[in-house]
């Protein structure tokens, strides 16, 4: 079981929390625009990274805050946690897994 | 089809163990407003004597209502007075502010656990870390007991306040009596 350190809260078990998938992504600034390939690519495709992985996590039974995690996704070790719109937390510099 | 009878937490209350009573019902209003806005903070001091307390998972208490924090802009004031006059002096003391005042009493049921059983009890009953080095009283957590959502709030040294959805509350109701039994068998 992983603990999850909530920006806001502190570690929590991860039972309090839900799964929010790749960090980081944009949306579009003008749907409209695009053709569906493009809105397919936002929409759908992920980078499958095998390593460390910046993803959002929501602390759905706390606080209800959406923020980011950077989890390997390997070893499941956890680096950090920031806030939306933070800056991520430096890697280890033994990196363990290559992307 | 038969009808099923809705068995209140009070039908399942007579057969609770010393240690864990269901409080009467008390007003709960939801607050949600700007911490680093000194206009909304200043307003509730003045209207409830509550300063709304900005660290996570703390309470704080005013003249007749506390506060407990919910999340970096939520709180839940709660109180035995009465919940609309509480949101009609907050509406008029807030009024032009971007913040919202809801009275959700109806939200929760209140279970109190007390007594020397109280902290094992919780204890197996959540994941949450409730030993004193960390949790201790005015303090209050958002978590899962016995996997339902609930606001834990700690009012003594050894006396909880549960509060849990009014719709799940037989179901935790029993669950802590549960717990509390081993505690009761005479030795
Ligand atoms: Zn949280």
């Amino acid at each position: 079981m992983l603990n999850i350190d909530c920006p806001w809260c502190g570690k929590r078990h991860e039972t309090e929390f839900r799964y929010g998938g790749e960090a980081h992504i944009a949306r579009p600034e003008d749907p409209a625009k695009l053709d569906d390939a493009e809105w397919a690519e936002f929409l759908f495709m992920r980078t499958n990274t095998k390593g460390y992985f910046a993803e959002r996590w929501l602390h759905s039974h706390g606080c209800r805050r959406w923020f980011n995690v950077i989890r390997h996704t390997v070893t499941h070790e956890i680096v950090g946690s920031y806030k939306m719109g933070e800056k991520p937390p430096k890697l280890p510099k033994s990196a363990g897994g290559a992307k | 089809m038969a009808e099923t009878p809705w068995i209140t937490p009070a039908a399942i209350a007579e057969t609770f163990p010393e240690g864990l009573k269901e409080l009467p019902p008390r007003a709960q209003v939801n607050l949600r407003g700007s911490v680093t806005d000194s206009a909304f903070t200043d307003a509730v001091k003045a209207g409830t004597g509550i300063a709304l307390p900005d660290t996570p998972n703390k309470t704080a208490a005013g003249t007749d209502f506390k506060a407990l924090w919910l999340s970096p802009d939520e709180w839940l004031l709660v109180g035995e007075g009465e919940a609309a006059s509480l949101v009609q002096k907050l509406e008029a003391a807030l009024s032009g502010q971007h913040v919202a005042v809801n009275d959700v009493s109806a939200n929760r049921t209140i279970f109190e656990l007390s007594g020397p059983h109280s902290h094992p009890a919780l204890m197996k009953s959540s994941e949450f870390d409730f030993h004193p080095r960390v949790f201790a009283p005015g303090d209050c957590v958002q978590t899962l007991i016995a996997k339902s959502q609930a606001i834990v709030e700690q009012t003594g040294e050894t006396a909880f306040h549960i509060y849990v959805r009014s719709s799940f509350s037989r179901y935790v109701g029993a669950w802590l009596a549960e717990a509390l039994a081993e505690y009761s068998v005479a030795e």
